[in-house]
C-alpha cells in the first residue's frame, strides 16, 4: 500500500477520533477499565507466584521430638538431619523457647498459659534444606527419613503448604482466564459499538465517498486503524495505571497471610507488552464487526 | 457510451420504468426529461450502477452493470460524475476539501490532486472560495462545487439530476453554460430535467419519459 495513503488513512482515523472525542472518551474509559482488572489480575498472578516460588526455593522443615530425650539421642538426630544434602540445622528450639516463643505470640493473652500444670510443647529442630534443584530433591522422602529416627515424634515441612499454594495460583490463573475472556468479549462489544456511532455519524460522508468511486476499503481502513488506535490507547493507558498501582503497592511492605513477606514486582515487560497487543487486536476486531454489520452500501 | 435493453425496474410493487431502450453516443449531449415521477432519477441511478434493473440490460462503455464486481462499480465510478440535486456536499469540509475528495479516493499524488482541484474550481468560477464552506454559500455556488467535484476527474460521462431544480432563473443558465463547455471538452453529458424553459432554446436531443417509459424524442 501507498505510504501516502496509510498517511491520509490515519488522518482521518485521529480526524474521527477527535470528532467524535465524547464517544470515544466513553469508549476509551470503559476499555481502560476493563483492561485494568484483567491486568490487576496478571499483577497478582506474577507476585503471588514469584512469591510462592521464593518461599519453595528453600525446604525448612520443623523436626518435633519426643519428650525425655537425651542429649546423646539428640546429637545423633541432629548428625543425621546435617547429614542430608544441602541441610543445616538453623536452630533447636528446646521446649522452654518454644513456651516462650508462644507467650511472645500471645501478647496481652499470655496469662492463658499460666493455668497449664505442664509445657505441652514439644522441643524441635528448625532445619533448612537448599535446594540446588528443586526437582531432583524429594522432600517427601526426607521427611520419611527423619520421621522413621527414633527420638522424632513429628516432621512439619514447608513444601505441603506451597504445593496448596501452587493449587490456589492455579485457581486464581484459571480465574484470570475466565474474567479476562468475558471482559475481552465486553472490550469488543464497547469498541464495536464506538466505531457504529463514528460510522453513523459519517453515513453521509461514506454515500459521498462511495459516489465518487471509492473502494469498500478506502472507506473501512480509516475505521479498522480507529478501532486499532482506540485499542492502543486503552491498552497503553491501563498499562500506566497499572504502573502507578504498583509503585504505590510496592512502597509498602506486605505481608501474604502473615507468613513471608511479597516483594511487589511490576508485570514483565513482554506481558505489558502482550496486553498492549491484546488491547490493539480487540480494538480491530471490535470495528470489523462494526463495519461488517453497516457495510451494505 | 450508453446501451440499456428492455429495462425494467419496480420497487416493491410500483414501476418506475417500463422497457427502457436507449442508447447514448460518446460525445452526445442528452436531455432526459418528463414530469415527477417519470423515473427520471431511477433511470439515472440506473446508469450511474446505483441501482440495479429488475430485468433487462445496461452497458456503459461496454462493461454490463448486471454482472459488475463491487470493485469494478468503485474504478468505473471515478470516470463518471454525478451531479446531485441536493448537491450532496459535505458541510463539515471546505470547498477544496469536497471537490479533492474525488481525486483522494484514487489514491492520487498530493501535489496533483491540488492541481487539478484548483483548476475545477476555477473552471467553474470558484477560484478563491477554496477555503469556504458549503453553507457558506449560496444555492447556485453549492452547485457549482458539485459540478467541480463532478468534473475534477476528467469523467467520461457526467450525470446530472435536476442540477437546477433548486436555482433561480439566472443561476440556471450559468449552470447550464458550464454543462455545455464541459460536454465540448469531450465528455458525454446527461442532465435530467424538468424545466421546459431548459429545453425551449436548445437544439440538443432530448428524451421523453412518462410513467416510467420512453415516449416521445426530439
Amino acid at each position: 500500500m501507498k505510504i501516502r495513503l496509510l498517511v491520509y488513512f490515519f488522518r482521518q482515523a485521529i480526524q474521527s477520533l477527535v470528532r467524535n472525542g465524547m464517544v470515544h472518551a466513553v469508549g476509551l474509559g470503559t476499555m481502560v477499565v476493563s483492561l485494568l482488572i484483567f491486568g490487576s489480575f496478571l499483577l497478582l498472578f506474577v507476585n503471588l507466584s514469584d512469591w510462592v516460588e521464593g518461599w519453595g526455593e528453600n525446604l525448612t522443615m520443623s523436626v518435633y521430638l519426643e519428650d525425655g530425650l537425651d542429649e546423646k539421642m539428640k546429637q545423633a538426630i541432629m548428625r543425621h538431619i546435617q547429614g542430608l544434602e544441602g541441610a543445616s540445622v538453623k536452630e533447636y528450639i528446646s521446649k522452654e523457647r518454644a513456651l516462650e516463643h508462644l507467650r511472645a505470640a500471645l501478647g496481652e493473652r499470655s496469662d492463658l498459659l499460666e493455668s497449664l500444670s505442664r509445657n505441652p510443647l514439644p522441643a524441635s529442630i528448625e532445619v533448612i534444606i537448599r535446594r540446588h534443584n528443586p526437582r531432583r530433591t524429594d522432600p517427601a522422602a526426607i521427611v520419611k527419613g527423619i520421621a522413621a529416627l527414633p527420638g522424632v515424634s513429628d516432621v512439619q515441612y514447608s513444601e505441603e503448604w506451597v504445593n496448596r499454594f501452587r493449587n490456589i495460583l492455579e485457581v486464581v490463573r484459571l480465574t484470570g482466564f475466565i474474567i479476562g475472556g468475558l471482559l475481552g468479549a465486553g472490550v469488543i462489544f464497547i469498541v464495536t459499538n464506538t466505531i457504529k456511532l463514528g460510522l453513523y455519524a459519517r453515513q453521509d460522508e461514506i454515500e459521498i465517498l462511495k459516489l465518487v468511486g471509492a473502494t469498500d476499503w478506502f472507506v473501512k481502513i480509516p475505521f479498522l486503524m480507529e478501532g486499532i488506535l482506540q485499542g492502543l490507547l486503552s491498552g497503553f493507558l491501563a498499562n500506566a495505571i497499572l504502573f502507578v498501582g504498583y509503585l504505590i503497592l510496592a512502597a509498602r511492605k506486605t505481608f501474604f497471610l502473615g507468613v513471608a513477606p511479597i516483594h511487589f514486582t511490576f508485570i514483565p515487560f513482554d506481558y505489558a507488552l502482550v496486553i498492549l497487543a491484546v488491547s490493539a487486536i480487540l480494538g480491530l476486531i471490535g470495528s470489523f464487526i462494526a463495519l461488517g454489520r453497516f457495510f451494505n452500501l | 457510451m450508453i446501451q440499456l435493453f428492455h429495462v425494467y425496474k419496480s420497487f416493491d410493487a410500483n414501476v418506475a420504468l417500463k422497457d427502457v431502450n436507449l442508447k447514448v453516443r460518446e460525445g452526445e449531449f442528452v436531455f432526459v426529461t418528463g414530469p415527477s415521477g417519470a423515473g427520471k432519477t431511477t433511470l439515472l441511478r440506473l446508469i450511474f450502477g446505483a441501482e440495479k434493473p429488475t430485468s433487462g440490460y445496461i452497458l456503459i462503455s461496454g462493461i454490463n452493470l448486471n454482472r459488475i464486481r463491487r470493485l469494478q462499480l468503485d474504478l468505473l465510478r471515478r470516470k463518471v460524475g454525478f451531479v446531485f440535486q441536493d448537491f450532496k456536499l459535505l458541510p463539515s469540509k471546505t470547498v477544496f476539501e469536497n471537490v479533492a475528495l474525488a481525486l483522494e479516493v484514487s489514491g492520487h499524488k498530493p501535489s496533483f490532486v491540488r492541481k487539478k482541484t484548483r483548476q475545477a474550481l476555477k473552471a467553474v468560477g470558484l477560484a478563491g472560495k477554496e477555503e469556504v464552506y458549503p453553507l457558506q454559500l449560496s444555492g447556485g455556488e453549492q452547485q457549482r462545487v458539485a459540478i467541480a467535484r463532478a468534473v475534477v476527474k476528467d469523467p467520461i460521462l457526467l450525470l446530472a439530476d435536476e442540477p437546477t431544480g433548486n436555482l433561480d432563473p439566472e443561476l440556471t443558465q450559468e449552470i447550464m453554460v458550464l454543462f455545455r463547455s464541459i460536454h465540448l471538452s469531450g465528455t458525454t453529458v446527461v442532465v435530467a430535467t424538468h424545466a421546459r424553459e431548459l429545453l425551449e432554446d436548445t437544439a440538443q436531443r432530448t428524451i421523453f419519459l412518462e410513467k416510467g417509459q420512453v415516449v416521445g424524442e426530439k
